[in-house]
């Protein structure tokens, strides 16, 4: 059998080194709205009701698309949105434009747990927050149909993601652990490798499925005391000790992580209003040094300029 | 954002070559295939126009077909030159072919039937075609006449990838709304969520027939037609031959039982070593139909086994190829395809 399909486009070393260059905030606010915009997928994949194989290949998705675009040049949220549009779309469980649209209208507006500090009462539940109009629904459908065109378009359409968990339970099935049993170790694993989706070191794009699944055998094994077996196991995965060792290591970094920019004095910690974080907001952190980007066109010049393009098209067509 | 339109000036539209539509979730989106003609080239290509759903946006059955054409780089296999998207309409570059399998049996067959050594030369390509696609874990659940594609040098080649998909383990979540009804397998039919590559070894099996026959080998006009004429032929399964069979779906108790009919009489045209093949593609259990590379290694085959004969009847006769796999293994730095103006 080969095992081409099991292996996913990877990061070159130049893209990783560009994202800070393409015109983005500091890394540290970065990460942040990486790891939120993460959160929101895997949020609204719940509420949508789909298979957590959709939203962990829109993860995937959006970190991919995030190498390639600047990640200030579109509204988070609907890069989030969007991107889980387009993979349930190509798979078992499409999702109508009309529920995406109210679930991230809830998930955006205060009456939402998403992502509100811990300690807090949670919040009242104020339906006319989350109420959209037929014209924000109009805004936002035409929003996310064009940059699913544009995501579609920047990767250029490679949107088969091989997710590491299903290779991670056959290889759990082919091994032995002693003292803890099996079921406890896989939720662990399937635990470890959808923090991995969230985690800003983009282990998913730098990394193959099988290296990923193999860290979180070993990250779940060692957690729960199981003894592993005495070989040198990984090998038979085809995952070589240091790349092993520096999986293990990322994996386990990120709790930390999100506990120092949830915390006080961190990224979003510091936030005045909790919930998903918004580009208005990081441009206000940053000080507002920034001129506003790209001001909404005017409707009139646009149709204008589709009135124009079409006259092209049919031109040409008679050509 | 200056909307450049790059499509009519490098590509000259010359004649309408198909049409059919793409299904979507809720609406169907108009397709058609043009021939033409790069402008800098002069080789002639054809454009598959794809209109875009102003509900749905791109339809999922094109994000499908370009994201895995681009990979599956075959002889066997219609290559995908580019992709060149609007705003409201997404162009798929293909290489030409003169026609499809169903028009090349209504203009070159007689009463659609095809000398056996086309026949032949026609199964060895197209299963060289499956195998690869099933070597990459992808299956194409759309196999049918109008989805072969001959040309002038009688290469054929698998098209329209809109329905297939990558499968990696499990298989089991797929919409049961696959393959033209008379190239539906058996087990499909039955409302199987849970098939594999065999699907498209049974839709091989039919189209064998036709090709031999000039006429479908099933041509069923409902769900329950089609399953009854399968076993008018191939005999009316039981709990017996095939264990698991209540357990499906769509199993009915009360299906009139038939005894199953030798294929030699109702194909007196294909040779005995041929009949043994299609015999083997054509197993009601799925896990009994002979796969892909199996096939390729049948004694029907046996001409094409040794590369060293010349091969007077088959002058582009593609020999066994080295697998090639997936090639593209970075997120892409540029737009590979396409010229987005956003
Ligand atoms: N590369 C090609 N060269 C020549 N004709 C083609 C080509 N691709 C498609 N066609 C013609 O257009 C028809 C429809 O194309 P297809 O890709 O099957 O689209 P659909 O999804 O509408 O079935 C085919 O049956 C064939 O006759
Ligand atoms: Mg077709």
């Amino acid at each position: 059998m080969t095992m081409a399909h099991m292996k996913n486009p990877l990061a070159t070393p130049d893209q990783i080194f560009h994202r800070s260059s393409l015109d983005s905030p500091p890394t540290e606010l970065r990460d942040a709205i990486f790891f939120s915009t993460q959160c929101l997928t895997q949020a609204a994949g719940i509420l949508l009701q789909l298979p957590q194989s959709v939203t962990a290949q829109a993860n995937v998705l959006l970190a991919r698309f995030w190498l390639i675009e600047p990640i200030m040049s579109h509204e988070f949220s609907d890069v989030s949105a969007a991107t889980l549009y387009t993979v349930a779309k190509i798979g078992p469980c499409p999702c109508t434009p009309r529920d995406l649209s109210n679930v991230y209208a809830y998930l955006l507006s205060s009456s939402s747990t998403f992502l509100s500090p811990p300690g807090n009462n949670p919040p009242k539940n104020i339906p006319d927050d989350y109420y959209q109009s037929e014209t924000s629904y109009q805004a936002f459908h035409s929003r996310i149909l064009s940059l699913e065109h544009l995501i579609l378009c920047s990767l250029s359409f490679d949107t088969t993601v091989s997710l590491p968990h299903p290779l991670a339970i056959t290889y759990l099935q082919s091994m032995d652990f002693l003292y803890v049993p099996k079921e406890k170790i896989t939720r662990r694993v399937v635990e470890y490798l959808n923090t991995a989706l969230l985690s800003p070191q983009l282990l998913c794009l730098t990394t193959q499925p099988n290296g990923l699944a193999v860290a979180a055998i070993y990250n779940a094994a060692k957690d729960l005391g199981a003894k592993m077996p005495e070989c040198e196991w990984w090998e038979v995965f085809d995952v070589d000790r240091e790349d092993l060792g520096f999986l293990v290591v990322g994996m386990r970094s990120l709790e930390g992580w999100v506990g120092g920019m949830m915390g006080e004095e961190g990224v979003l910690g510091k936030k005045k209003r909790g919930g998903m974080i918004t580009r208005k907001e990081v441009r206000d952190i940053l000080g507002g040094d920034r001129p506003p980007q790209e001001e909404e066109e005017d409707p009139e010049v646009v149709m204008a300029r589709r009135m124009d393009e079409k006259m092209r098209e049919i031109e040409g067509d008679a050509a | 954002m200056d909307g450049k339109r790059q499509h009519h000036s490098s590509f000259q539209q010359l004649e309408k070559l198909g049409e059919g539509t793409y299904a979507t979730v809720s609406h169907a989106a108009l397709i058609s295939v043009f021939k033409g003609r790069n402008r800098q080239t002069g080789e002639f290509v054809a454009l598959k126009e794809i209109h875009l759903d102003s509900e749905e946006g791109t339809p999922s059955t094109a994000i499908r077909e370009i994201s895995l054409m681009k990979e599956l780089k075959h002889e066997n296999i219609v290559a995908l030159h580019d992709v060149i998207h609007t705003e409201n309409k997404l162009m798929l570059v293909f290489e030409y072919m003169d026609g499809d399998l169903k028009k090349y049996m209504d203009n070159n067959g007689e009463r659609g039937m095809l000398k056996p050594h086309i026949v032949k030369s026609f199964m060895w390509q197209l299963l060289q075609g499956i195998h690869f696609c099933h070597e990459n874990r992808v299956l194409h659940r759309d196999l049918k006449p109008q989805n072969l594609l001959i040309n002038n040098k009688l290469q054929l080649k698998l098209g329209d990838f809109g329905l297939a998909r990558a499968f990696g383990i499990p298989v089991n979540t797929f919409s049961n709304e696959v393959v033209t009804l008379w190239y539906r397998a058996p087990d499909v039919l039955l409302g199987s969520r849970t098939y594999n590559t065999s699907i498209d070894i049974w839709s091989a099996g039919c189209i064998m027939a036709e090709m031999f026959s000039g006429r479908p080998l099933f041509p069923g006009t409902t769900n329950e037609d089609q399953t009854i004429r399968i076993f008018r032929i191939m005999g009316t399964p039981t709990e017996r031959t095939w264990p698991g069979l209540s357990q499906f779906p769509e199993y009915k108790a009360n299906w009139q039982m038939y005894a199953t009919q030798p294929l030699r009489n109702i194909l007196p045209q294909i040779d005995e070593k041929g009949i043994d093949l299609l015999q083997r593609m054509l197993q009601l259990r799925p896990e009994l139909r002979i796969s892909a590379a199996e096939a390729l290694n049948h004694e029907w085959f046996a001409e094409f086994h040794q590369p060293a004969h010349p091969q007077q009847h088959h002058p582009q006769q593609p020999m066994m190829h080295p697998h090639r796999g997936y090639q593209q293994h970075t997120v892409p730095s540029q737009n590979v395809y396409g010229n987005y103006q956003g």
